[in-house]
Order: structure tokens, then sequence, then C-alpha cells
């Protein structure tokens, strides 16, 4: 294990991460919603590429669009039920609402998908490159790319697009935008559709690192959980630095310290964080107005 | 009602309830009821009470079932013993988090509370001396004998009178906590913190003192649930645990004293005398989780009552709402 790469696996590791966590941070700061079911849309849309490629012998580009369909479609369920709790903005019930999702998810995985774990295959993983003297896989340079893309896209939509600005209006007070002609309704469904879609094109192009089973997705929202809040919560292009930095800790730590407590170590960059400045992350100040 | 019926009246109750699994003849339930009721109350006071939701009873819970399990089966500890420990751990830990989280609310609360109980298992999955991911077989039966009186437990028929009594003290407990004057100051820090400063509440102690008190019942549910199982793995962490005792805390309704424990008996009794196996049974629970709160705000009780007060709309119940989060 050289240092070469293992900041190689950091910086891979770094943007699926930063992949996984962006369906929050949209969520978060543009509709001030919550959803602990987030690592179980990761599961199931793991699930849902492995079975699309091996069940349906579609191509892998296909399968990533089959799942990512599967999580707009889960992500505009769980909103049609939340609507009510929305509309009143209580995030504590919308947190335990999310995770009775994620339990049901759970369920429906093994009732579907079986319980034995699957790996799930795709042409990328099979091709490698040497880099100073360190391996990467084409799969982890398409993780990278797709990461990069897919947040330059979302910067420019959310910070310069009309779109943006409808969202971020809803967000601050969602009386004042319906008064202003605003369909709240459809921009909140738009939002949790936003947030299964990109959950699950993570999952397509991340899960292929390891065995896909039906109780994954736990890492997954811890460091969703601490890329948002590292980042500060809601910003793009926080929540990609704070991807990347943790994904290179998260390496090194498992490379020289110990592969088992890596999440533990996430854990406790959080309160570290927290402690050190627990006012920048309080919801209750995005309230009042940013 | 008279001041001594209403006594009389819950005693037959308790006796009736105490009787019925003799009758059914089906104890194993009976206890795993009473057992996650405990577990329950001490995430009811939390949420009902405190107004917020800790997603780390489960490491409360856990953490009792850990501490005796290890201790009765390493050191060969009785059942005294263990409760001591179980609870002595389980009221560390909750004080350890209480103060890492004494600033935060609503959902950063929540959120490192549910960090906290994924750490704790990948902890218990890793860490040899807690049994690793095999965990820790073998343990002793129940022992609660007192110089010649003899108070052992060796099945579930013989633990049922133990869980019962455990889930009783429970009730009362939970019961006298909402007169005292620390359950009084946390609905005040749960509707109005500010007010509750302005008062000369110590919103801080408060909140760490129910978080601290809500472990106790957790961790001593733990304990029992490991001389009822005589086994303890890092599978005490799984989701199905929390989501039970959310489920039975939102279920019936919120701030009645026999809500969690209604809704213990009707999650654990669907799955042993009703179940359709286990991923229909998570999906079962999990729709009851949202359905609850979805769909029902305020649960079976909330309903109950618009339905009973339909007959008479002038003297219908107040709809119970969310209280606003300042």
């Amino acid at each position: 294990m050289n240092l070469v790469q293992q900041l190689i696996n950091g910086i891979v590791l770094g943007h699926a991460y930063a992949l996984i966590a962006i369906g929050w941070t949209v969520l978060l700061g543009v509709a001030r919603l919550v959803n602990f079911g987030h690592g179980q849309i990761y599961m199931l849309a793991a699930f849902v590429t492995w079975w699309a490629t091996v069940g349906l012998g579609l191509p892998y580009p296909l399968a990533i669009l089959v799942a990512m369909l599967a999580g707009v479609l889960i992500g505009l369920v769980m909103q049609a039920a939340m609507l009510r709790l929305t509309f009143t903005q209580d995030l504590v019930s919308i947190m335990i609402v999310t995770l009775g999702f994620g339990h049901m998810m759970r369920g429906i995985a093994g009732l579907v998908f079986g319980g034995n774990p699957q790996v799930l295959e795709t042409p990328l993983s099979w091709i490698d490159f040497e880099l100073a003297g360190a391996w990467v896989t084409a799969q982890d340079l398409a993780i990278i790319l797709v990461t990069i893309l897919f947040f330059l896209l979302l910067h420019l939509t959310l910070e310069r697009g009309a779109l943006g600005r409808t969202a971020r209006m809803v967000a601050e007070d969602p009386k004042l935008a319906q008064l202003a002609g605003i369909d709240v309704r459809r921009v909140y469904f738009a939002v949790f559709a936003f947030e299964g879609a990109a959950v699950a094109l993570a999952a397509a192009l991340v899960a292929p690192r390891t065995p896909i089973l039906t109780n994954i997705g736990f890492e997954e929202v811890i460091v969703t959980f601490v890329v948002v809040v590292l980042g500060g919560i809601g910003s793009v292009a926080g929540s990609y630095v704070a991807g990347i930095g943790l994904g290179i800790f998260t390496a090194l730590f498992g490379g020289f310290v110990s592969p088992a407590y890596a999440t533990t170590a996430a854990f406790g960059v959080l309160i570290v964080v927290l402690v050190l400045r627990p006012s920048g992350l309080a919801l209750g100040a995005g309230k009042g107005g940013r | 009602m008279s001041p001594v019926l209403r006594p009389a009246l819950l005693a037959l109750a308790a006796a009736g309830i105490f009787l019925l699994p003799g009758l059914v003849g089906v104890h194993g339930a009976f206890v795993v009821i009473a057992i996650m009721a405990t577990a329950a109350y001490g995430l009811d006071i939390v949420v009902s009470d405190l107004g917020e939701v800790s997603l780390a009873h489960t490491v409360f819970f856990a953490a009792g079932a850990y501490a005796t399990g290890l201790l009765a089966t390493r050191l060969g500890a009785g059942s005294w013993l263990t409760l001591g420990a179980a609870l002595a751990a389980g009221m560390l830990i909750a004080l350890v988090l209480g103060l890492l989280t004494l600033q935060l609310r609503e959902f950063v609360f929540s959120l490192v509370t549910y960090a906290a109980t994924v750490v704790a298992a990948a902890v218990a999955h890793n860490w040899d001396l807690l049994g690793g991911s095999d965990g820790v077989s073998g343990i002793p039966t129940l022992d609660l004998s007192i110089g010649p009186l003899r108070l052992a437990a060796a099945n579930d028929a013989m633990l049922w009178p133990y869980a019962f009594v455990l889930l009783l003290i429970t009730l009362y407990a939970v019961r006298q906590f909402r007169r005292s004057r620390l359950g009084a100051m946390a609905m005040m820090v749960h509707l109005n913190p500010r007010l509750a400063t302005m008062s000369g509440i110590d919103v801080r102690r408060v909140r760490l003192g129910v978080f601290v008190l809500s472990a106790v019942f957790s961790s001593a549910a733990g304990w029992l649930y490991a001389y009822q199982r005589a086994y303890i793995g890092p599978d005490l962490f799984e989701t199905y645990f929390l989501v039970l005792m959310l489920t039975a805390v939102v279920l019936v309704g919120r701030r009645r004293l026999l809500a969690p424990l209604i809704g213990t008996a009707l999650v654990v009794g669907q799955e042993r005398f009703l179940s359709f196996g286990g991923e229909i049974n998570a999906i079962i629970l999990g729709g009851a989780l949202v359905t609850a709160l979805a769909i029902l705000p305020g649960g079976f009780d909330a309903v109950l009552r618009r339905l009973l007060a339909r007959p008479n709309p002038a003297a219908r119940a107040p709809e119970t709402r969310p209280v606003p989060q300042p």
C-alpha cells in the first residue's frame, strides 16, 4: 500500500462520496427536507442496476437510466406520502417517515431480489490503467468524470438559472412563493425526484466497487451526513470539496490505520466539526433567513 | 372515578394481563412485548416530552444487553450485578452522547444520534472484546435470588413475571416522570425553550437529564433481553429495533401512558401471531410507521377520538396539531 495508490483511491472515493451526497445537499438546501431512506434508495438502485444488466441483459448505460427512473419513482412516492408534512415543515415527522420508508425498501428488496449478495459487474471495471505505479479502473475514472459533469451542470442550473431561483424562493418562504404564482407542490415533487435520481446514479456508478446486499446503505448515509455538514448545508460546491476531503481522509485512514474503523473516523470528523462550529449547522439559522 | 375504584380496576386489569400468557399458552411473545415496550418508553419520553427524535436508543438497549452478556459469560456475574452494569453502561453512553449533542436540535440532533448508532454497530462488529460479528452466546439464565429467596427464570414462562414487573415499574416511573418537576420542565423546554430559559430553567440540564433518564429504561430492557435470548450480537443495532421503537411511540398517540405498550403489542403481536415472513413483516412495520405519521397524524388515538366525536359535532375534540418548532 503506497501513498500514491491511497491518494488516488481517496480521490476516486471522494468523488463517489460527493455524488452519493448530492441528492441530500439539494434536498436540504433547496427544500429544507431530509431523507433518512437515502441509503436504502442507494441499495435499491444498486439492485435495480444489477437486475437490469443481468436479468434484462441491458447494456450498462441503459441500466443506469433504468435505475435512475426507479429512483425518481421512489422519490415521487415518498413525497406524495409526505406532502402534508412537507407543507407544515414538520421535519421531525418527515425524518421518522423516511426511516419507515427505508425499512420498507429493505423488505421490498429482500422480497424482489432475494437475500443473496450480488456483484454488479460492468464492462468498465475490467479496464485497468497504471498511473505513477498505482492502478485505477475505467469505472473509477467514470465516477470522477460523471461526478464533475454532474456538479458543473447542477452548479450552473442552481446558481445561474431561473430554476434555481424558483427553488430557492420556495425554500426561503413557501407561502410567499405560492403567492408569486409558483406551484410549490411541483417544486417539492421535483426536488424529491431529483434526490431519488441522483442517489440512483451514484449507486449505479459506485456500487460495482463493493458487493451489494439488502443491508448496505448505512455507511452511505453517514458519509452523506458528513459531506452535507462539512460542506455547509445546501452548498453544492461545498459538498464537492467536502466529499473529496472525506474521501482522501477515509482512504488514508483505511490504508494506514484501520479499514474497519474508517466510518467511525468519519463520524469523529463530524463530531469535531459539530463541536467546533455548531451554529453554522443549525437548520434553525437557515429558517430565519440566510 | 372514585379514588378506591380506580386503583382496584387498574389492579384487576394488570392481573388480567398477567394471567393472559398462561391462558393463551404462549409466553415468548408476551415477554418480548414487555421488554420491547420498556425499551420504547425510553424513546417515548425523549420524543413525546422533550420533543427530539433520538435515533440512538437502540445503542442504549444494546449497551444494556452487551454489558449483561459479557459480564455474565466472561466473569460469571450474577443478575443483580449485570443489571447495575447494564444501567451504568446505558447511562454513561447517554451522558457522553447527550453532552456532545447538547447544542443540537431537530434534524441535526437526529442525524448525530443516527450516526452514533451506525458507529456503535461498526464497533460491535469489529471489536473482538465485544464478541465481534459472532456476538456472545451461552448467556446463563436469569437468577435474581437473594439469600434464601429463590428468584430464577429458566424459560420464557418463568421469565414472564420478571418482564411484567419490569414493565409495571417502567409504567409507574414514566407516569411519575410526567408529574415530576423534570417532566414539567421538559415539556416547557419542548414547547417554548425561550420561555423556559426566561423562567430560569437550565435547558441544557433538563435535556441532559431526560436523555440520561431515558437510557435507564432502554438499557434495563436490554438487560432482560440478553437473558431472554441467551445471545447478544451486532444484530441488536439493526434498524429493526429502531423502527420498532419509533413505531411503538407514534402508532397509537403521543403522551398517552399506555400508547407505546399498545404499539409494541400490535407490532410484535403481528410478527409472532400473524407473520408473513421477514420481508413482508418489514414492509408492514415500515408501512405502519409511514401511515401513522403521514396519513393518520396523532396515531390511532386521534382517529378514534375523531370517530367518537362525530355524532356530536359540538363536542368534537380539538384536532391534534404538530407544535410549531421555534
